[in-house]
This record gives C-alpha cells, sequence and structure tokens, in this order.
C-alpha cells in the first residue's frame, strides 16, 4: 500500500517540477497569491502552513456536518418509532 | 425538527480550536522532528482515546453480566469497536510519523508498535468470537467474559511492557513520554486534544448504538 503511494509521489514528482519552475505562467492571467489581497498575501504565508490548516478544516467540516446529519436522521427514527 | 445536544456543538468548536492551535502554534525545534512534533497533538490522542473507549467497554461488559441488560452488551460492541477505529488511526499515523523520523514503515525491532498491533488483533478477535454465536444471549455473554480478559492486556502491551524495553519510541526505556524531546508548551494543544478527540468517540459510539438500538426495536415491532 505505502509502496504504491510512493510510488504514485515519484512519478507525480517526476512530472512537472512546479516547485522551482513558474508553472503559473502557463496559464494567463494567473498570478501568485502573494500578490493577490490580503487574505491571499497571508496564505501564502509561513511556508504555506495555512494551506495545510485550510485542507484539514474542509474535511473536518464536511466530516462533522455529516456526523450531525447522521445524528439528525437518527433522533428523527427514534421519534417515529417510540419504544 | 430533532436537535442535537449541546454538547456536540461546544464539542465541534472545541475541535476546531484544537485544529487550528495545532497546526499554528510555534513548535520548538527539534532534529529530526521538526514541523512533525506537531503530530503529538493528533496521532498520541487516538492512544488515549482508544484506551478510554476501551476501559469504558469493559465496563460495559461488567455492567451486562451483572444486570444480564442487552443495551450494555450493545454498548460494550459500540465502544470495542470505535476503540479499534480509533487504534488503526494511530497505527497508521505512527507508521507514516515514524517513515520520517525514524526512516522505516514498520519495524519489528520497536516494541510499542509490536504490541499495540496485538492488542489490536485481541480486540478484533472480540468481533471474530461475536460471529460465532446465533443465539443473542449467548453471545453477549461469552463476548463480556472475552471482553474483561481483552481489556486487561491493554494497559500491559501499551504501557507497562514497551517502557521496560529499549526503543526509539518516546515513553519507553523508563523514560516518561514527555521527556526533553516533547517541548512543554506542546502540552497546551496536547490535553485540549486528548479531550476533544475522546468526545468525539463519545459521539460515534453513541450514533452506532442508537442505530442498533433502532434496529432491535424495528425487528420487535415487525415480530409483533
Amino acid at each position: 500500500m505505502f509502496f504504491i503511494f510512493s510510488f504514485i509521489t515519484m512519478l507525480a514528482v517526476s512530472a512537472a517540477d512546479t516547485l522551482s519552475a513558474a508553472y503559473s505562467d502557463l496559464w494567463q492571467g494567473v498570478s501568485g497569491p502573494e500578490q493577490g489581497n490580503v487574505v491571499m498575501q497571508a496564505m501564502a504565508s509561513q511556508g504555506l502552513i495555512y494551506v495545510v490548516l485550510g485542507v484539514s478544516l474542509i474535511i473536518w467540516f464536511v466530516l462533522i456536518a455529516y456526523l450531525v446529519r447522521l445524528d439528525k436522521k437518527i433522533s428523527r427514527l427514534e421519534q417515529k418509532l417510540p419504544e | 425538527m430533532p436537535k442535537i445536544s449541546v454538547w456536540k456543538y461546544l464539542l465541534i468548536l472545541w475541535m476546531t480550536a484544537v485544529l487550528v492551535a495545532g497546526f499554528l502554534i510555534r513548535v520548538p525545534e527539534i532534529p529530526i522532528l521538526y514541523e512533525t512534533s506537531r503530530n503529538l497533538f493528533f496521532h498520541v490522542p487516538m492512544w488515549f482515546t482508544m484506551t478510554v473507549v476501551f476501559a469504558a467497554g469493559l465496563i460495559f461488559s461488567i455492567r451486562y453480566l451483572a444486570s444480564n441488560r442487552m443495551r450494555f452488551d450493545t454498548l460494550a460492541e459500540s465502544a470495542t469497536l470505535i476503540g479499534i477505529l480509533f487504534g488503526l488511526c494511530g497505527l497508521l499515523t505512527g507508521s507514516l510519523w515514524a517513515r520520517f523520523t525514524w526512516g522505516t514503515w514498520w519495524t519489528f525491532a520497536e516494541p510499542k508498535m509490536n504490541l499495540s498491533a496485538m492488542a489490536l488483533m485481541i480486540y478484533v478477535a472480540y468481533f471474530i468470537l461475536r460471529s460465532a454465536f446465533d443465539d443473542p444471549e449467548k453471545r453477549a455473554k461469552v463476548a463480556a467474559v472475552y471482553n474483561v480478559f481483552a481489556a486487561t492486556t491493554v494497559p500491559f502491551l501499551l504501557y507497562i511492557v514497551p517502557r521496560q524495553l529499549p526503543s526509539l519510541h518516546p515513553g519507553a526505556d523508563g523514560n516518561p513520554a514527555f521527556s526533553d524531546l516533547t517541548a512543554p508548551e506542546l502540552r497546551l494543544v496536547f490535553y485540549p486534544a486528548v479531550i476533544g478527540f475522546i468526545g468525539l468517540a463519545v459521539w460515534i459510539i453513541q450514533l452506532r448504538y442508537r442505530y442498533v438500538m433502532l434496529g432491535n426495536r424495528l425487528e420487535r415491532k415487525e415480530a409483533g
């Protein structure tokens, strides 16, 4: 499993070097986040740790929204099916 | 419109704060670890939560044996299932962390790794044992007795034996888990994270328990 994962990672790394080359230039009109507004500038700072936090928070909120929905659905069934 | 309990909203806020703090708090520059010292907030609470949840399962199993009420069997089963889930997360996150700090996904020379995997297998056997019985009463009774045995292995496999053996894992070889390697300010996020993850586990156990109880209720209704 991990071998497959690392193999895919290796492939992805060798396919496009977006870290040292300005890959974003290939899209016309795209500018780096460091030229964006204050929020985008903050997101691009500190070695991009805020982007990782953002990704994690998205996953967390999606999972928690699902748990809340599930909880409410079970409550509804419990009301429909009293002991 | 059904509502969810207030503590669940508080838990969501609490865990969100833990996540934000866990990513953004300044961590000390520790060689080998670097930013991965943040994993302390996520990897270690998996094991704390698993231990607490398995302990709760033990209490439910004992209460089943004392009362013969099926709801305690379902509670013990739900707690054990979610405990295994958290234990798996602990194993997987530990393996990934080990790859980038110890240089290997898995090593059989590491007692904590292998003994925690063994503890999980003992709990997997709980479900294999359950599947061997058709009679719910008999299944509940044998499973509860087995769970008492399984739970008593956890302190030894996870906490006592690994600390007596030489190991790379913090908390081994007679060292406390919080040594010079783990700076004191990390505790500020670590303990709230433990509380948050335990709360999350309680929520998931409760959902699973209510779902099984609903199924039983429906079955009784259909039977007349």
